[in-house]
């Protein structure tokens, strides 16, 4: 009798149909075939697998995921059907894609102190900040081109400016010792041993140690959030003449005969109550901050009005806007949930999606630039998640590192930088999305 | 009336005893009457005999009326009608003649030769034919009835009283004369008549011949027996239903139609009963000294099978340990497997158990306990649900690491960037909540007691406890300006001069210290606690040995101290300032004294009813308070209130080390040395008509035990629902809502 069933559940099958968006040496032949229903993500990647060697046998071995009606499979054919409520009689159409995981491991990237603070927003170089009051320009893995010396604080955030037409790289830092510094560097000389260089302009005006940093897409101005519970927009120009109302000092520093400039605020975002723990500028005239007060706010950069809030019920350490359209915000703070709310929905109070796989606070999230489906997280349990919309399962997760993981980033599109307690800031590349 | 002594007599007293015993409602006194009737017409008869004729039948006739006068009295006594028909013939004549008929007929049945009487013979009619009516009829009238004739028999001229009397003074016979009523006549009773009475008086029999214990002549034959006694037709009675029956059932019918007679319904008996069950409840019902069933023993289960299945089978280690147990706590019974219920041996103990058994049921009194049925969900207080009272500390996702003794304090930044730790390792560390980044250490190189960050955000200093030290330390942490102030602050001209005030340098002297660039304030006695005063000028230290300069107050930007001038009783623990007026309070181990600073004087002491107080904490609004204590009780006061707590919590098993109000979330917390920190929902409205609202919500646990020590101190963050608590274990821990 067992065997009789065991059979029958064998011999179950479902008939498909594997379509893809895929470029022609990756595309499967699309009619359909019966497959056994008891399948997993594993067995059907490797039908395609074989599907697609016996077009081209030279192909090599990829790993796919699949997708059902928009969502990704995650337990076997036969339950996801049962769970979705599908029919298994008609032709199955099943799209896949290419499994997004990183298949490598890069060499960490040491540092001295703990890396609080990463960005790959270029694509030439990863600027990283760290508890020791440096900023590092890395060409890649374990290659540190710059250093950026100044700040007595530790830096808390790092942001690359990327002004376009302009062939020098601006960036800024924000530091717990209350200013931020915006420095200038040429990526393209090829040094062996790692350059130091000191800021051009130094922004002071906050009270408090500054928490976040994140420059306009023009590269004009840049923003800070700051424990003073107050955002403050910055200019980033080097021209002294401009800034008329604004008192520019010269000074020396450290017998350098390099000049300062120094920088005031140009306008004072006030609104939240509590420390505003991250901002970020999406959109030319908008900004998004979280703060500790447990909201997620939308100013008008121009106005520096409030525009809308959103309130969370918890601590929100980060922010980040993208997904379809550009308009999904993912945020996360002291828990272990990364939410992701819809601001186009009416009356949007609820998140529309939670991903609950972290065991501790949640310290980054961050859209994939390219991608309306993908983000990653990292979070104080040492790791780091990446996500779908597509499936509440994490699609995977790094452990490369010990104890906390401060920050993290996507870089070049396809890989994923994170920083951490243990010093290393770490690369994962290989990641197809 | 001839009757004689023989067998017919008899018979014939037989037959009237049964008929007598078959009479219904016939008294007992009536059946002796019958026995001394039939005596007398007994004794009559044999009278009769040996007299002439007539005198004989004067005799009887006399005999007659007064036998009637004596039957008349007893059938009005009993007033039944048959009995009367048979007694009361009027005269001896009805009398006997239905009985020699009745006899007659007897005697034919029974064909016993009997000696035939002459009836006739002895008839003597009564002069008067008025039959048995009342006398009182004829009272007024001038005769006392009719004679045989129907003439008038007119009543003899009533002799006068006095006249009778005395006629009857000289007559010797006078005792025995009678009057008869219905014949208007005297009687006069012969010797033998008078002897005769005088017998039924004693009660003996009428005759003196008569033997009452003659020997019993057994005349019956019993050989030849087959058939009863009586051949006689069944009676008719015996067929038909009785009439006296039937009519009592037709009332009780009528009664039961009616309703006048309930039936209770048969009792169902219940089905199936708990055969194992506790058969105490069916004695419940009964009023008296209720048996009370001696307990069951434990039921037998599959362990004690004689071929249990594995499990229950105990492995050698186990058995082992068994050898290491106490007498009490081993196992009484150890399963063993047999292959077959022929190889058990005979249980060892059994004499032994059914002995205690015995010893137990006899020797242990059994008390019925009174048991009120109460749910007891009911009973307990109706209190929100937690979910309801969210946010509040629930998980620890952050630890602070680097400590490598004891933390004895800490103390949260007025903005909640930082916490600051002091350690029985010599240390205080300051560390960045957010990312639990150790920012600073500072080597002090005695344990640190108690940690205090100034309350005010421009002024990021610290005060710090260790053993007779109080030092105060600039963490950096402020900008360039602050940076100036506090160091400004900070400095302390050279040792002030003694001429100052002698009194206070004996307890104290304001020493600038160079290795951490703060002051140091030494006490005389080691200090336990500081605190600060909300506008961060002041603060004050406690020292628990200073008997009467235990309290003193320091004056931060004047470099001043004084002692409090308040007596204190008791030891002080642990003292606090009034969040927003000038109110001081300071917790003895018994007591909590609240002073008013700028009047001098004691407002109130609160009595805790605690043992040893251990600390204290200030509800932001400043009405509330709680102490905890280091018998594990958390005492909440609404000032308001009393001067006892309003609510006395026990809820640690072990000393309360440190009790914490939230500033702003209606929250707080205590924690203890048994490792756990307990998070209350503390809600005071502003409605003072309305108590305050307790509701316990978590038990945070995660700190380990070292040394006895558990928690050694929880403050709650500024702003957020969120907890920090400070182990033995050297870990400091975050718990977030």
């Amino acid at each position: 009798m067992d065997m009789n069933t065991e059979k029958e559940e064998e011999e179950r099958r479902v008939q498909v149909r594997f379509v893809t968006k895929l470029k022609p040496p990756l595309k499967a032949p699309s009619n359909p075939i019966a497959i056994p229903s008891n399948l997993t993500r594993l067995g059907l990647s490797s039908i395609v697998n074989t599907l697609l060697k016996a077009g081209d046998p030279e192909l090599q071995t990829e790993p796919f995921d699949f997708l059902i009606d928009g969502e990704l499979v995650r337990m076997s054919l036969q339950q996801f059907l049962l769970a979705k409520g599908i029919s298994a009689e008609r032709t199955l159409e099943i799209e896949y894609i290419k499994a997004v995981a990183p298949r490598k491991e890069e060499e960490p990237s040491l540092h001295d102190d703990w890396v609080s603070a990463v960005d790959g927003s270029n694509p030439r170089f990863i600027l990283t900040g760290c508890y020791d009051g440096l900023g590092r320009l890395w060409k890649g893995a374990g290659l540190c081109t710059h250093i950026l010396a100044g700040h007595s604080g530790a830096v808390s955030s790092v942001s690359i400016i990327n002004k376009k037409g302009v062939e020098s790289v601006t960036v800024a830092t924000a530091s717990k010792d209350r200013t931020l510094r915006l420095w200038k560097l040429n990526t393209e000389d090829s040094v062996y041993h790692p350059m130091k260089i000191t800021a051009f302009k130094i922004l002071r005006g906050h009270k408090a140690s500054v928490q976040s940093v994140a420059a306009q897409t023009s590269g004009d101005m840049v923003c800070s959030g700051s424990w003073d519970c107050t955002i403050n927009l910055w200019r980033t120009n080097e021209s002294e003449a401009e800034s008329d109302e604004v008192s520019i000092k010269k000074r020396k520093v450290n017998n350098q005969s390099e000049s300062q400039l120094e920088g005031e605020a140009v306008a004072t975002l006030v609104g939240h109550t509590q420390c505003v723990s991250t901002v970020i500028w999406p959109q030319h005239e908008t900004i998004y901050s979280a703060s500790w007060d447990h909201s997620i706010r939308r100013w008008d950069a121009e106005t520096g009005k409030d525009l809308s809030d959103i309130f969370c019920g918890k601590v929100l350490n980060c922010v980040d806007v993208g997904g379809e359209g550009s308009a999904l915000i993912a945020a996360s703070g002291s828990d272990p949930i990364l939410r992701i709310w819809d601001p186009r929905k009416p009356g949007t109070s609820a998140p529309v999606y939670q991903f609950s796989s972290h065991s501790s606070w949640i310290t980054s999230c961050k859209w994939h630039n390219k991608s309306w489906f993908h983000l990653l997280s990292s979070s104080y349990d040492g790791k780091v998640m990446l996500w779908d919309l597509r499936t509440a399962w994490p699609l995977a997760v790094i452990d490369s590192h010990k104890g906390k993981v401060l920050c993290a980033d996507w870089w070049r599109d396809d890989c994923v930088i994170s920083g951490g307690e243990d010093t290393k800031l770490c690369i994962s590349s290989g990641i197809s999305v | 009336m001839r009757v004689s002594k023989d067998g017919t007599f008899e018979e014939n007293s037989l037959k009237k005893k049964e008929k007598m015993m078959m009479m219904k409602d016939h008294e007992k006194r009536k059946l002796t009457n019958n026995d001394n009737n039939k005596m007398n017409s007994k004794s009559k008869s044999k009278n009769l005999t040996s007299i002439d004729k007539k005198s004989q039948q004067q005799e009887q006739q006399q005999q007659q009326q007064r036998q009637q006068l004596v039957e008349e009295e007893l059938a009005s006594d009993s007033g039944d009608s048959d009995y009367q028909g048979f007694v009361d013939t009027g005269t001896d004549n009805g009398f006997d003649s239905d009985q020699v008929r009745e006899d007659q007929s007897e005697i034919t049945e029974s064909h016993l030769g009997v000696e035939e009487s002459d009836s006739s013979e002895d008839e003597v009619a009564p002069r008067n034919t008025i039959g048995e009516v009342p006398l009182e009829w004829y009272r007024d009238e001038k005769h006392i009835g009719y004679d045989i004739t129907g003439k008038k028999i007119t009543k003899k001229d009533r002799q006068d009283k006095l006249d009778s009397y005395l006629a009857s003074v000289d007559d010797s016979k006078n005792w025995r004369k009678i009057y008869d009523d219905y014949e208007d006549e005297e009687v006069e009773l012969t010797k033998e008549e008078a002897r005769i009475v005088g017998r039924f008086l004693k009660g003996k029999a009428p005759h003196g011949d008569f033997d009452p214990h003659a020997p019993y002549v057994d005349w019956f034959k019993w050989d030849d027996a087959k058939h009863p006694l009586s051949n006689a037709p069944e009676p008719k009675r015996r067929f038909i239903p009785s009439k006296w029956e039937s009519k009592k059932v037709v009332k009780y019918v009528r009664a039961i139609r009616k309703g006048l007679i309930t039936f209770d319904k048969p009792k169902e008996e219940p089905r199936f009963y708990h055969l194992w069950g506790d058969d105490s409840s069916s004695t419940e019902k009964t009023k008296h000294l209720s048996y009370i069933p001696a307990p069951k023993p434990k039921l037998p289960g599959h362990e004690e099978s004689y071929n249990p299945s594995l499990e229950y089978i105990p492995t050698q280690e186990e058995i082992n340990s068994y050898q290491l147990m106490y007498e009490e706590d081993r196992p009484k019974f150890v399963p063993k497997r047999f292959t077959s219920l022929r190889s058990v041996p005979g249980y060892e103990n059994a004499v032994k158990e059914s002995f205690e058994r015995c010893l137990d049921l006899y020797l242990c009194p059994r008390v019925r306990k009174k048991r009120i049925n109460i749910d007891p969900e009911s009973l307990k207080p109706k209190l929100p649900s937690r979910k309801d009272l969210k946010p509040y500390p629930k998980t620890c996702y952050l630890e602070y690491r680097g400590h490598t003794g004891a933390v004895m304090s800490i103390s949260t930044s007025t903005s909640g960037q930082w916490i600051a730790s002091g350690s029985s390792d010599g240390t205080v560390r300051i560390w960045e909540v957010e990312t639990g980044r150790c920012l600073r250490v500072w080597e002090i190189g005695e344990a640190v007691q108690y940690v205090a960050w100034n309350p005010l955000p421009e002024l990021p200093i610290l005060a710090v406890t260790a053993g007779q030290d109080v030092l105060v330390l600039n963490t950096g942490l402020g900008n360039e300006e602050e940076q100036e102030n506090i160091k400004e602050l900070l400095r302390v001209e050279t040792p002030t001069s003694p001429d100052d005030n002698d009194n206070m340098a004996s307890v104290l002297r304001w020493i600038h210290n160079d290795k951490h660039e703060g002051i140091k304030l030494r006490h005389f006695k080691s200090v336990s606690s500081v605190e600060w005063h909300r506008k961060g000028d002041y603060f004050s230290t406690v020292m628990p040995a200073g008997q009467s300069r235990a309290i003193l107050m320091h004056q931060l930007s004047k470099k001043l101290t004084q002692i409090i001038p308040f007596k204190l009783q008791g030891l002080p623990v642990a003292s606090a300032f009034h969040p927003t007026r000038s109110i001081f309070f300071i917790s003895t181990k018994k007591n909590v004294r609240v002073y008013d600073l700028l009047k001098q004087k004691m407002i109130k002491k609160l009595e805790t009813g605690l043992r040893e107080a251990s600390s204290i904490s200030i509800h932001p609004t400043g009405d509330n308070l709680i102490v905890g204590s280091k018998e594990g009780k958390l005492c909440w006061f609404d000032m308001d209130l009393s001067s006892k707590p309003y609510r006395a919590l026990k809820c640690h098993p072990k000393d309360i080390t440190s009790v914490a109000f939230h500033r702003s979330y209606p929250l707080f917390a205590s924690s203890s040395d048994d490792g756990t920190a307990y998070v209350f929902h503390g809600m005071v409205y502003s409605d003072l008509t309305q108590n305050p609202l307790i509701v316990p919500l978590e038990i945070l646990r995660g700190h380990t035990s070292s040394n006895g020590r558990g928690v050694m101190d929880c403050k709650f963050h500024p702003r957020q629902p969120w907890l920090f608590t400070a182990g033995a274990d050297s870990l400091i821990k975050l718990y977030c809502h």
